[in-house]
């Protein structure tokens, strides 16, 4: 039984500035971890600088594949080898650069704490030993093209891909070039364009590791300096601005047969960046306008009162880099140009008024309460940390957050909102049976 | 939304009189079972101080399980209307109940499946009050207004729509439509198209009326808060709910022997075949249950997995899923997987077909048995890293088993030797109780060339 007052104390938490224990290494990687005994396991989270605006123009899908084959093999161990040491303790890792973040490669791990040095030793490995078997790589290739006609049965992908190429030149890291070239280009890799562009742009100059949970933080940071310390540092993190996009707007439909429900993607090319002063001022605006298919205005209306969606949701993809403006539903065919024109309107409105002082307050106590919940387990720590580092704003952010959620005016909301959206800009897709 | 805090304290003040208001049942594994004297909502209690949040939950015993033809889907429509209001909680007074959950940053939803409907909140730990006076709310006020009704059915029927789109989806409808013929697990909890269209409000209140009470439930509590001042929570807001008037009907169909292999075929415009097969096994009570999900792991648990070794390492299937359904009553084993375009379905087919009767002639080895073992211990120890995780796989123990089941849980698959899982595909995978079905593109792309053209 536990009294209130010791409930008190309990819930007055060491800062995470304080808590997080960091060493920089002269190679330039950042290591971050905590100590959280509450449950035997590890999370890890990481990121360096080899997402795909480093590959080739026409080729960015060597980041995402040589990321994925790191995992394929290396000087001491095969895939299966480090696999099977992996699996039979139920731990896992990932290397991966998702198409939404050009800059970036992340890292994902977890295993049992008794297992941590298990992990630690794979992904170093993987890291500094990869080897990009032949083999493994064809194999890989198979899987990615069947893979990509596959992604190809969904109306969301088919809606959104179509409308960055109108937004997008091609070569540009959002533009989705359509699945056929896409096959061949896959078709066309070489083990050797892997390996370049490992030795490129991996180097533990932009490497963050994150680390939380059942561990000794000391011993833990030794383990990964050991690890880590002789590996060369590789690329500087300087990132180039991206170029200026100048789309005209305009409207498609993909035809696809046999599909009850339709998707629509209204798509703009935004300026916001994650690192934009205004960012949690526009994100926060956003929320109101359509982060919940239950409660936000775009929500409310097009699916909770006129009920033409299950979802409709609005989002940025703001990174090191601006990414598109998107707001995206699903339909029945038949529905589609009333949905359309009751999320245009609703944007209207929007525009034009801005943020009530309710869905201000509301959205604030939303976020912050979130954030909270988001950091309710070693792996959300850890992404957490990672994310602050990686974005340059460090991990006393994870403290920050709060109060600088509370400190956002609607002016600010409502004035970074309208800055940022164009309503007249929207390039508007449709995939489906029409 | 914080106001409960002076509350607790005083109730805290005075622990006995809280207590007295539950029967202490029993603890398990940190899980600790209560009883409203006054309703007999069932309550487990598990303190976890990962960080200073809260999941609060409740699981309805009511799931497409308990639903007939012509009413097919109205668990899950209902599940829809929850969202829509009581007399405290609606639009018209700003109090929408998706509204008041997120402003306080919860983590929320509802799921319907065959066994169960469940709600569930994570929130911080300060707002768990809040959370647990919301759902007593609508445990008996759901306010089930047909205007409200009208647009949810097009919302609900978007959903199966969607759900159509997706291979997958339709393949494993069609294989429950087949392997269960007589037993309610036949139909989707999404319910037939026509039935979402036509089932009245009238119909889904009785429903409500039927299932929607407390000693149909069962509430739990996980994360940072104090025992007592759970209680003294759960004990203010659903203290005053009545049991049920007439007593909860049980399920009595029972889904007789399979008397031979079944077959579908759903040929629909697409991209990539699939390939679906599923055997008839056991509830999840049942003895076996344990060693039909050591085998799952061997077959499908990650990259040095059989099925994964024989399907995507050689290039015939594109992934492979499988998974060891746990329910109520009698389950299927099933292995979905997409072909590799070029592929011959068959060639899918008969290699699943193959791993299976390799485990039933030659056994598993220590070292798979013992691997399997351990990613399932693993994962258990993994779902406490969060309150939610461990409230929903709670939650799926209370639907088809109860929280002893899930307490016991990895004890029992400790104790899975390798002639346990010999034994069970011997039992149970045989070719009459298998149902296969597959899914080939209309246009015949699966077997085409690998380019496609761009509309």
């Amino acid at each position: 039984m536990t009294s209130a007052s010791e409930a008190a104390t309990r819930r007055t938490r060491v800062p995470f500035a304080e808590a997080v224990r960091s060493r920089s290494l002269g190679n330039g990687a950042r290591l971050f971890v905590l100590e959280n005994r509450f449950n035997p396991t590890v999370s890890l989270s990481g990121s360096l600088h080899a997402g795909g605006l480093w590959a080739p123009a026409g080729r960015r899908l060597l980041a995402s594949v040589t990321a994925g084959e790191l995992s394929k093999g290396t000087e001491r161990r095969t895939k299966l080898q480090i696999a099977e040491d992996l699996e039979s303790r139920g731990a896992s890792l990932s290397f991966s650069a998702d198409a939404s973040d050009p800059v970036g490669a992340d890292i994902g791990g977890a295993a049992l704490s008794r297992d941590v040095d298990v992990l630690l030793d794979a992904l170093t490995e993987m890291l500094r030993l990869p080897v990009f078997p032949e083999e493994e790589l064809e194999k890989e290739k198979k899987r990615l093209v069947g893979a990509i006609q596959q992604q190809q049965d969904l109306t969301s992908a088919r809606a959104y891909e179509a409308a960055t190429r109108r937004i997008y030149p091609a070569g540009h890291p959002f533009h989705r070039a359509p699945a056929s070239e896409r096959i061949a280009r896959v078709e066309a890799l070489r083990r050797e364009d892997l390996s370049s562009f490992y030795q490129e742009r991996y180097g533990a100059a932009t490497l963050i590791l994150a680390v939380v949970g059942d561990f000794e933080a000391d011993r833990l940071l030794d383990g990964l300096e050991r690890r880590l310390s002789a590996w060369g540092a590789g690329p500087s993190a300087e990132i180039p601005a991206p170029p200026a996009v100048s789309p005209s707007p305009g409207e498609e439909t993909v035809p696809m047969p046999d599909k009850a429900s339709a998707d629509v993607a209204m798509v703009e090319p935004s300026t916001l960046a994650r690192r934009d002063p205004d960012f949690l001022a526009c994100s926060l605006a956003n929320s109101a306008l359509g982060q919940s298919s239950l409660t936000s205005r775009l929500g409310v209306r097009v699916r909770d009162v006129e009920g033409l969606t299950y979802g409709i949701h609005s989002s940025f993809s703001a990174t090191h880099w601006p990414g598109p403006f998107v707001i995206s539903l699903t339909v029945k065919p038949e529905s589609r140009d009333a949905a359309v024109a009751a999320a245009r309107e609703e944007l209207g409105k929007f525009l034009e008024s801005g943020l009530t002082e309710k869905e201000l307050r509301e959205e604030k106590s939303s976020r912050i309460g979130k954030f909270k919940v988001d950091l309710a387990s070693n792996a959300g720590i850890a992404q957490a940390i990672d994310a602050a580092v990686y974005y340059g704003f460090g991990v006393g952010y994870l403290d920050e957050f709060p109060s600088l959620v509370s400190a956002i005016t609607k002016e600010e909301a409502d004035s970074a909102f309208a800055h940022r959206v164009d309503p007249e800009k929207f390039t508007v897709v449709s995939a489906g049976s029409f | 939304m914080t106001t409960h805090a002076p509350n607790s304290k005083s109730e805290i003040r005075n622990p006995k009189s809280v207590l007295g208001a539950f029967d202490f049942i029993e603890e398990k594994a940190g899980i600790r079972e209560f009883r409203l004297k006054s309703n007999s909502l069932r309550l487990l209690l598990l303190e976890n101080r990962v960080a200073p949040v809260a999941t609060f939950a409740v699981v309805y015993h009511v799931g497409s399980r308990n639903e007939a033809v012509g009413h097919t889907g109205a668990t899950h429509l209902l599940e829809h209307l929850m969202f829509k209001g009581t007399p405290e909680y609606n639009r018209e007074k700003g109090t929408a109940i998706a509204a008041v959950l997120e402003a306080l940053g919860a983590r929320f939803n509802a799921t319907t499946w065959f066994d169960r409907t469940n709600y569930y909140e994570t929130v911080p730990s300060d707002a768990l009050d809040a959370v647990v006076k919301l759902e007593a709310s609508r445990m008996r006020g759901a306010l089930l207004r047909d205007e409200d009704r009208a647009p949810e059915m097009t919302v609900v029927r978007n959903e199966f729509e969607r759900g159509e789109n997706s291979p997958f989806q339709v393949l494993y409808k069609q294989t429950f439509a087949t392997a269960y013929r007589e037993h309610p697990y036949h139909h989707p909890t999404i319910g037939w198209r026509s039935d979402i269209e036509g089932v009245t409000t009238e119909r889904l209140k009785e429903f409500y009326d039927t299932f929607y009470h407390p000693n149909n439930a069962t509430a739990m509590a996980i994360g940072d808060f104090g025992e007592e001042e759970a209680l003294a929570m759960v004990e203010r807001h659903f203290g005053a709910l009545p049991v049920s008037p007439k007593p909860i009907p049980r399920v009595h169909t029972v889904e007789p022997p399979q008397e031979g292999e079944r077959r579908f075929l759903v040929r629909r415009a697409g991209q990539v075949a699939w390939c679906a097969l599923s055997w008839r096994t056991v509830q999840a009570v049942h003895a076996d249950t344990h060693a039909l999900a050591v085998l799952g792991n061997i077959l499908g648990g990650g990259l040095t997995s059989r099925l994964y070794q024989a399907l995507v390492e050689k290039s015939l299937g594109l992934s492979v899923t499988v998974v060891p359904w746990q329910f109520r009553d009698p389950g299927l084993f099933s292995v979905f997987a997409p072909v590799r375009p070029g592929v011959e379905p068959s060639a899918v087919e008969s290699t699943i077909r193959e791993g299976i009767a390799q485990v039933r002639d030659e056994g598993v080895t220590e070292a798979e048995c013992e691997k399997a073992r351990r990613q399932i211990e693993a994962e258990v120890i993994f779902d406490r890293d969060s309150t939610d995780q461990i409230a929903a796989s709670l939650s799926e123990a209370i639907a088809v088993a109860d929280w002893r089941w899930y307490a016991d849980y990895p004890g029992a698959i400790r104790a899975v030797s390798r002639e346990d899982v010999r034994r069970v595909v011997q039992s149970y995978f045989q070719d009459d109780t298998l149902t296969a079905g597959i899914f080939l593109p209309k246009d015949g792309a699966s077997a085409g060339a690998a380019g496609e053209e761009e509309p």
